[in-house]
């Protein structure tokens, strides 16, 4: 919060107010360009997050698809000695959970973070530079992970780093440090993201806006957050456990001296199941959004969905421990979680009808989104009657533990979440950079990845269920195991190349797009949402104005009615009903440089807790420089331009916002915009300084 | 509707391309041979009480499975969006939901799966029972090798113990008693029964009962480490007379060697490798002449000076008497021996112990499994000469009935 002089009481404003003097007393401006590569490093716009938190983890798709490639061609043949015992362990381990944590959470979060204001017709997140900052917190860990690698070896205890084997004593590499550490600080970065965006959902929607007009994505991404709030507090802790056991002489975890192993597995699944729906329902989200559009209908049952999706999302903490059947936890647990494992098959159920339902009797266009939610169907089916296969204890002891259920997972988090995330990718692109991918090379990207998915992933129900046990590094002749395998690894390749087609479309179409420059328009889909009536890329400020919501699929109805038989009769052209994003001088949260510099104090700590406490010191200084610069630094800089005036208007001065902020209610909103100077004018600009400070005030309030 | 019936077509084209997939795969999937750690192939009580509840689990699922699949692929067909579209005409109706429909899928399922539930809970219940009159083993997980312990009179002192093959006999339970002595590992012989981890502290119990005699193979299913993948073990099934000839050359000791190399190769073994393993009686003070006592010293690895390894090592008194070694890596004897369901695999006809296997492994046993006994995990490469190995493979031979004089 910005320290500044006694000002007018909050008023809602006609325009007409008396300008008045904001003296900051912050010792620092705030950043003031939006644009240019700098401007990416301070930004606090959630859009420009979205797009980070995207290329970043899809840089780390790369390094966990090279990770799985090195896997699979260790197990091609029996005896391979391409990596040695020893890294193997390292390597699957770094897989596991580069492609959890550093893979499919924060490509999930990409979509969160820019959709989400979008989908519910915000300005912004909540809080923006706590945004940023999650951002840069989880950047830093997730990079201070890797580095691992280049430090003495990669974690070597698999992803779930079960104790006692992920003690000192039995890895005495700083691996595991690094994995502990590194995910308590990407944990610090998920926690501030899940309570801004809870915050958002629940405060920052569109007047008219209720909970159950809000777009699935959205719910399934607000029931994610909420999770996330509750699971993370839980890893957290056993990672310190586990850190204090490692570093500091502690024996949470072992037996012999009073420990107890199974506290690291209670612990770890208490979190690590609902983080299995915590990767999942996003891509849940974005299959609705996509089958509807192209099916030319409604989400069928829309309650239905929410309902499971929340349903899923309570019942998730009541299953942990079948991760643990074979554990030797006792009969009576392992009747009870299987029981209630076997039930949360059912709102998963629904879901996958109600997705059929969606599609059945409507008119389907096959574009890359579609197949690939189409496939997110068929192969998370696939992968959800494995999981109910091994919800009956006694079948689970036969595959815990074997490739059966790294088939299970890879149908549940490949076929699934990511085969959703890569529909959201080709859905969303135009609306996000302005251009459609190549829709051919799409479909290459499409058949390829599926067949080389279930090449390599099919196989390995049957290599389970015959008993090729998890986290081998090899295997020998006459274990049977042979041809399935070389199978696996030939379906693996065909999966990178796969991903190089998605490169390729992606360099192509923006060199297309570069040399002769197609706008898709704001709704190139004839989609449903919010999101779509607004320009591609969309205005900084997102919304001219921010719109009234009177419905589910608000945009749809804007453009179509319904005739008697409940078909759609077009009533309004599009271009009449999606926004011109001309608004100029709406006031947005100025650019700030502290989130960066209190999140790369973080990963200087972590290597001073794991080499040398002193070299803590200067990540305390960073750190504390940070919060310290945080607080200080004026909440909106008065002398600065805002919005994205700059960018059509280069006529005025650096006069401040005109408009009124975004709406820090549905209550309250100004939702007949009244307050965006729709045509332009900035004349009447003085007055609104005192407005704006109180709104971002209000946004940056909580970050304290 | 010309396009309705092409959608059934493809729709049934696809549903038999998939039932002659999943026909291909079935057909053969429950086959042992060749597939040492078959789930599908039982052979022992428990196992087959899984199977049971297997069968009918998996065929719903595959029901659904197929039905899901036909599904998507009719309606893909049948409502792909015609290429003279045009709009405003033929435009789908907006469904918004059916209730009742909805209601009755969630139903459906959730009965389905009572049902189901019901033979879940019988089998738990089943595989939870102790056993009748059970003969109990104790099984000690390490890295990454597997020890058995058999205390018959209750006095808490073993006296077999023995390492990587398990001997039990047939129509009997056998209860073993799983424990680790340093990280997590998992018990699993699929073929008898699912796996039950073994975790430091604890006691888990798994009950086995076989019919069928024979060698069932076995992995450790709970990541422990460098070694976990190649962490082995075998159940071996006789008849209850072989079992009883088994017991009765396993509480023998050995007779002493008489040639000269292989006396030579037992001063050697006391020198090196008693710090860790165990021959009844000897010990890194044993003075010549050497002499075997009745039974295991119960507190072998904790009395033992063990900072050159891991704190236990396998105890070496009746070698011979297994068929395989080095965590069931290699095999212990050429040929059928190996592999013989036989109380005294020495007693096939033509039995040769596989020298060439235990040398290559005194020489370098990191080449076989990957070790690192500089941080206690596993055996060390002792550096020992050609002469040494020859010495000590000449005495190890000896370790059993097989080499015992015919007198």
């Amino acid at each position: 919060m910005a320290i500044t002089e006694e000002r007018p009481p909050l008023e809602l404003t006609s325009g007409d107010l008396p300008p008045v003097e904001v003296e900051t007393l912050g010792v620092f401006h705030r950043p003031r360009s939006t644009h240019g590569w700098a401007s990416w490093f301070t930004t606090v716009d959630h859009k420009k997050i979205g797009i980070m938190y995207g290329f970043a983890s899809f840089f780390f798709l790369l390094v966990g698809g090279f990770e799985a490639l090195l896997i699979r061609t260790q197990l091609a043949v029996p005896g391979n000695k391409l990596l040695s015992a020893d890294l193997y362990n390292q390597v699957f381990t770094m897989h596991g959970v580069t492609m959890v944590f550093l893979v499919v959470m924060p490509l999930a979060a990409a979509f969160a973070n820019y959709l989400l204001p979008l989908q519910i017709g915000a300005r912004d997140v909540a809080f923006p530079r706590m945004n940023a900052l999650s951002l840069w917190v989880w950047l830093f860990g997730a990079i201070f992970f890797n580095t691992s690698w280049f430090l003495g070896g990669g974690a070597d205890g698999g992803w779930f780093n079960y104790a006692p084997n992920s003690g000192v004593v039995f890895s005495p590499s700083h691996g595991i440090d690094f994995y502990a550490v590194g995910l308590i600080i990407m944990g610090i970065g998920s926690t501030v993201s899940a309570v801004n965006l809870t915050v958002t959902v629940l405060n920052m929607r569109a007047p008219g806006m209720t909970l159950m007009r809000m777009p699935v994505f959205t719910w399934m991404t607000f029931i994610v957050q909420v999770l996330l709030v509750f699971a993370l507090p839980v890893i957290t802790v056993a990672l310190l456990l586990l850190t204090l056991d490692r570093m500091f002489g502690a024996t949470f975890f072992d037996a012999s001296a009073g420990g107890d192993p199974f506290l690291w597995e209670h612990l770890f699944w208490i979190f690590g199941h609902p983080e299995v729906y915590i990767m999942i329902l996003p891509s849940f989200g974005i299959a609705s959004e996509v089958l509807p559009t192209f099916s030319r209908k409604p989400i069928f049952g829309y309650p239905f969905m929410v309902g499971s999706g929340i349903a899923i999302g309570f019942m998730g903490w009541g299953v942990w421990a079948h991760h643990m059947f074979a554990s030797g936890m006792g009969p009576i647990s392992v009747l009870a979680f299987s029981l209630a494992t076997m039930f949360i098959a059912v709102p998963t159920g629904v879901k996958i009808l109600n997705w059929m339902a969606t599609m059945y009797g409507g008119r389907l266009r096959f574009t890359t989104a579609m197949l690939f939610s189409i496939g997110l169907v068929a192969m998370f089916t696939i992968g959800g009657l494995s999981g109910v296969t091994h919800a009956f204890a006694p079948m689970d002891t036969q595959q815990t533990d074997t490739y059966y259920i790294v088939a299970h997972f890879h149908y549940v988090l490949f076929g699934g979440a990511l085969f959703g995330l890569f529909s959201g990718i080709y859905f969303w692109w135009p609306k996000i950079f302005g251009f459609f991918l190549n829709e051919k090379l799409g479909k290459w990207h499409f058949w390829l990845m599926i067949l080389g998915f279930n090449l390599t992933f099919g196989p390995m129900h049957i290599l389970g269920l015959q008993g090729m046990m998890r986290r081998t590094y090899t295997y020998t002749e006459g274990q049977g195991f042979n041809g399935w395998n070389l199978v696996a690894t030939f379906g693996a390749y065909l999966l990178a190349v796969s991903i190089l087609v998605f490169i390729w479309n992606v360099i192509r179409s923006y060199r297309a797009h570069r040399r002769n420059p197609v706008n898709p328009g704001p709704d190139p889909w004839d989609a449903r949402s919010l999101e779509w009536m607004i320009q591609s890329p969309p205005p900084e400020h997102n919304f001219d104005e921010v719109p009234v919501v009177e419905d589910f699929d608000e945009f749809w109805h804007r453009k179509y009615g319904h005739d008697e038989q409940g078909r759609p009769v077009r009533i309004a052209a599009t271009e009449d009903v999606v926004q011109k994003g001309d608004a100029t001088g709406v006031h947005l949260p100025s650019p700030s440089y502290w989130p960066i510099v209190l999140a790369a104090g973080l990963p200087l700590i972590g290597y001073g807790v794991i080499f040398n406490l002193w070299w803590a010191l200067p990540g305390v200084i960073l750190m504390v420089a940070g919060i310290y610069g945080w607080v200080l630094e004026p909440s909106t800089d008065p002398s600065a331009g805002h919005g994205h005036d700059d960018d059509h208007h280069h006529d005025g001065d650096d006069s401040d916002a005109a408009a009124l902020d975004e709406p820090a209610d549905a209550g309250t909103a100004d939702g007949d915009g009244e307050g965006v100077d729709a045509d332009g004018s900035e004349t009447a600009a003085e007055p609104e300084p005192a407005m704006a400070t109180a709104s971002a005030e209000a946004q940056d309030g909580g970050s304290k | 509707m010309p396009r309705k019936r092409k959608a059934t077509v493809v729709a049934l084209i696809g549903a038999a391309a998939i039932l002659l997939g999943l026909w291909l795969i079935i057909r053969t999937i429950g086959q042992p041979t060749g597939k040492p750690l078959n789930t599908l192939a039982p052979f022992g009580q428990q196992a087959q009480d899984i199977q049971d509840l297997t069968i009918p689990v998996f065929s719903v699922a595959g029901v659904i499975f197929v039905a899901v699949l036909v599904a998507v692929i009719w309606m893909v067909v049948r409502f792909r969006e015609p290429d003279d579209v045009v709009e405003g005409q033929d435009e789908p109706t907006q469904t918004h939901g059916n209730t009742p429909l909805e209601i009755g899928w969630t139903i459906v399922p959730a009965v389905l799966l009572a049902v189901l539930a019901v033979l879940n809970v019988q089998t738990l219940l089943k595989l939870d029972d102790t056993g009748e009159n059970p003969i109990e083993v104790t099984v000690v997980g390490q890295q990454w090798w597997w020890e058995y312990r058999y205390d018959f009179d209750g006095d808490q002192a073993p006296e077999i113990v023995t390492a990587t093959q398990m001997v039990m006999p047939t129509g009997r339970d056998v209860t073993v008693k799983i424990q680790s002595n340093d990280v997590i590992h998992s018990f699993w012989i699929p073929s008898l029964n699912g796996k039950k981890d073994a975790v430091p502290g604890r006691t888990h119990e798994l009950v086995f009962n076989t019919e069928n005699p024979g060698i069932y193979e076995g992995q450790c299913t709970e990541f422990c480490g460098l070694s976990h993948g190649v962490m082995r073990m075998q159940i071996k099934a006789l008849p209850p007379a072989e079992f009883d000839v088994w017991l009765a050359n396993m509480t023998k000791p050995p007779a002493q060697p008489t040639n000269a190399a292989a006396a030579r190769g037992e001063a050697l073994f006391v020198g090196q490798c008693a710090r860790c393993h165990e021959v009844n009686g000897l010990t890194p003070d044993s003075t010549p002449p050497f002499s075997y006592s009745d039974e295991p010293s119960p507190s072998y690895g904790v009395e033992v000076d063990s900072s050159l390894s891991s704190k236990n090592a396998p105890n070496l008194t009746n070698f011979m008497m297994r068929q395989t070694f080095a965590g069931n890596l290699l095999a212990l004897w050429e040929g059928d021996a190996a592999t013989a369901v036989v109380a005294v695999p020495g007693d096939v006809p033509g039995a040769v112990p596989d020298k060439v296997n235990i040398k290559r492994w005194l020489r370098n046993p990191q080449d076989v499994k990957p070790m690192d006994a500089e941080n206690n995990q596993g055996m060390p490469n002792l550096n020992l000469s050609e002469d040494q190995i020859d010495d000590l493979t000449e005495y190890l031979v000896t370790l059993g009935p097989a080499t015992r004089p015919a007198a």
